[in-house]
């Protein structure tokens, strides 16, 4: 009954999401509603399906079976660019920039599919914004292709930004970031959850993601094994055993 | 794209190009009026392939959809020409997007395995259709002009290339400027980003193919005579080789490339296939050494093989000592 009470005000709610590659359930029954305003982490050993579910839950991929609804929509079957649309903003394991334009091209291009996108000069100002947040503002000219992995990882998260979006969905923003500007990206994201963004972030970073998320969801063979606070989720016989390899 | 107060520079070739036909014999003013037919295929398909990313070989069916359709009325239905034209455009605008709409699905080679067969597909009806089409004989279709002198059909052909370039450079300055390179970088992150690339990719193919048409329906109705001769492989491989010498990522590139291999290609008439053997070197030495293509060159940008960084953007190591700073005070 409470979940039933709590799900129209989910912004992202999956509900018994399957999604088969094959023979193997990559996927297989997760439900995760995520509230307005959460910072959700999302853990699990490799191959467990959290990629697979960002897929899911930002409409790369159409789901087998369960429903995805944003801000009460069922949105099954939706192109990418109409749960973009919706508000869901996603990065990518690998970034997946634009890489022959320049890194204020990548910050205009989410920005100016959006139906508010009206004074170009505003537009501007805010990928401005953005990029001194993001502590890109002299590589504004320079092609995306440019930039080492760390500042790739920042860009992307840039380019959701720039989506004005109700959540972002960020998978491993940490993967092969340098420890100096890993601090800085926890950072921007802590800041992101301060302002009020909702966030579900994927990573293996254990120590990088406990320390800023309130809420931990671990996965492990497509299914969920454990969903609460991290100290309580970590201590888990059944968290542990996944991470062990047993 | 840096807006440069010098814009008018764009009148001087402009001007030159009005100004030029007084001073040439009618061997070469058929050449160049021919280029301008050339150019705006070269130029529209550098939009497809060069800002799009969609390597299309099927430009030149295109341009035989409007040139035959436009043919075919004005023959068997005495449309005027201008209207046939029209109707021409429509035509390959409207079979372009049913293209673009088949290759949703497709990227990359696959993409241009299949344009291609749709190219020899439509190349053998137009020969297998001869009571429509009178196939490999030719059909021949009113002049524009009345008279002898090419010199309406230069002026004509050249005020058509700036049509279609204002029209695509207007185009490209727009929004769809950026969705069209991001769907070429990265369909997905496109997606992702809230770019509908299915309705830009239908909408590029739909434009660029009509384009392609209105080029097509100038040609046959100044040649007086199309023929199936003109869907061949080595008729495509000539304005990607134009594109290509030029700029693909360049509309005034891919012109200046048009204009330049096909009077090369004249110049070089007399030496039989050695011309070939030219131009496909030069092919290989702008791929080697200017993959911008000749025009970016040109204006000092360099090719990708001597890139500098563009000039306000800084070396990304440069940046780690501020990002050290700003961490070490946060
Ligand atoms: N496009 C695909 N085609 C086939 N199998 C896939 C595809 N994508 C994922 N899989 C499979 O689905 C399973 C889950 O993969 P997924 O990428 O979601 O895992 P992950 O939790 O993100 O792993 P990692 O931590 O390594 O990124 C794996 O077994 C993987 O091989
Ligand atoms: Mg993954």
């Amino acid at each position: 009954m409470a979940s039933q009470l709590a799900a129209p005000t989910a912004l992202v709610d999956a509900r018994a999401l399957i999604k088969r590659f094959g023979g193997i359930r990559a996927v297989d029954g997760i439900s995760l509603a995520v509230q307005p305003g959460e910072l959700v982490g999302l853990i699990g050993p490799n191959g467990s399906g959290k990629t697979t579910l960002i897929n899911l839950m930002s409409g790369a991929l159409v789901p087998d079976g369960g429903t995805i609804r944003v801000g009460g929509v069922v949105m099954n079957g939706k192109a990418a660019h109409v749960f973009a649309g919706h508000g869901v903003a996603r990065t990518f394991q690998i970034p997946r920039l634009f890489r022959r334009m320049t890194v204020l091209e990548n910050l205009l291009a989410p920005a100016l599919t959006r139906k508010s996108a009206h004074g170009h000069g505003t537009i501007a100002l805010r990928a401005a914004e953005v990029l001194t947040f993001l502590r890109l503002s002299h590589l504004a000219h320079g092609e995306a292709r440019a930039l080492s992995g760390g500042q790739q990882k920042l860009l992307e998260l840039g380019r959701a930004m720039m989506l004005e979006p109700r959540v972002f969905l960020l998978d491993e923003p940490f993967a092969g970031v340098h420890p100096k500007l890993l601090g800085e990206l926890v950072e921007r994201i802590a800041e992101l959850s301060r302002r009020g963004y909702t966030i579900v972030l994927v990573d293996h970073n254990l120590d990088a993601v406990r320390g800023v998320v309130r809420r931990l969801v671990v996965m492990a063979r497509g299914r969920q094994i454990a969903d609460g606070a991290p100290d309580e989720v970590l201590r888990s016989p059944d968290v542990i055993d996944a991470y062990t390899g047993a | 794209m840096p807006r440069s107060p010098l814009q008018i520079w764009w009148l001087v070739p402009i001007v030159a190009a009005l100004a030029l036909p007084p001073l040439l014999n009618g061997y070469w003013l058929h050449v160049l009026s021919v280029s301008w037919y050339y150019a705006i295929l070269a130029a529209s398909w550098a939009l497809l392939a060069g800002y799009a990313g969609q390597f299309s070989f099927a430009h030149m069916a295109f341009a035989a959809i409007g040139g035959y359709a436009s043919g075919l009325l004005a023959v068997d239905l005495h449309l005027p020409v201008p209207l046939g034209i029209l109707c021409g455009i429509a035509a390959a605008g409207i079979v372009g997007a049913a293209i673009g709409w088949l290759c949703l699905r497709m990227r990359g080679p696959y993409l241009s395995l299949f344009t291609l067969a749709f190219a020899l597909i439509f190349q053998l009806m137009l020969i297998a259709e001869y009571q429509f089409t009178r196939g490999s004989l030719g059909l021949s279709v009113p002049e524009i002009f009345a008279g002898r002198s090419d010199t309406p059909y230069y002026y004509t052909g050249f005020v058509l290339l700036l049509v279609s370039l204002s029209a695509m450079s207007f185009l490209l300055r727009s929004r769809v400027g950026i969705f069209l390179r991001a769907l070429r970088e990265d369909e997905d992150a496109a997606e992702a980003c809230g770019i509908d690339t299915a309705l830009y990719k239908i909408l590029i193919f739909t434009v660029t193919s009509a384009i392609a048409g209105l080029a097509g329906g100038f040609y046959g109705h100044f040649v007086g005579i199309l023929t199936p001769n003109l869907v061949t492989i080595p008729e495509m491989g000539l304005v990607v080789a134009m594109a290509v010498v030029g700029g693909v990522e360049s509309l005034p590139g891919a012109v200046v490339g048009a204009v330049f291999v096909y009077v090369l290609s004249e110049v070089l008439r007399d030496t039989g296939q050695m011309r070939f053997v030219v131009l496909g070197l030069l092919i290989m030495l702008t791929q080697r050494y200017a993959q911008n293509g000749l025009w970016t060159l040109a204006l000092g940008r360099g090719g990708r093989f001597w890139r500098r960084p563009p000039p306000r953007a800084v070396a990304p190591e440069a940046a780690a000592p501020a990002v050290e700073r700003e961490t070490n005070v946060g």
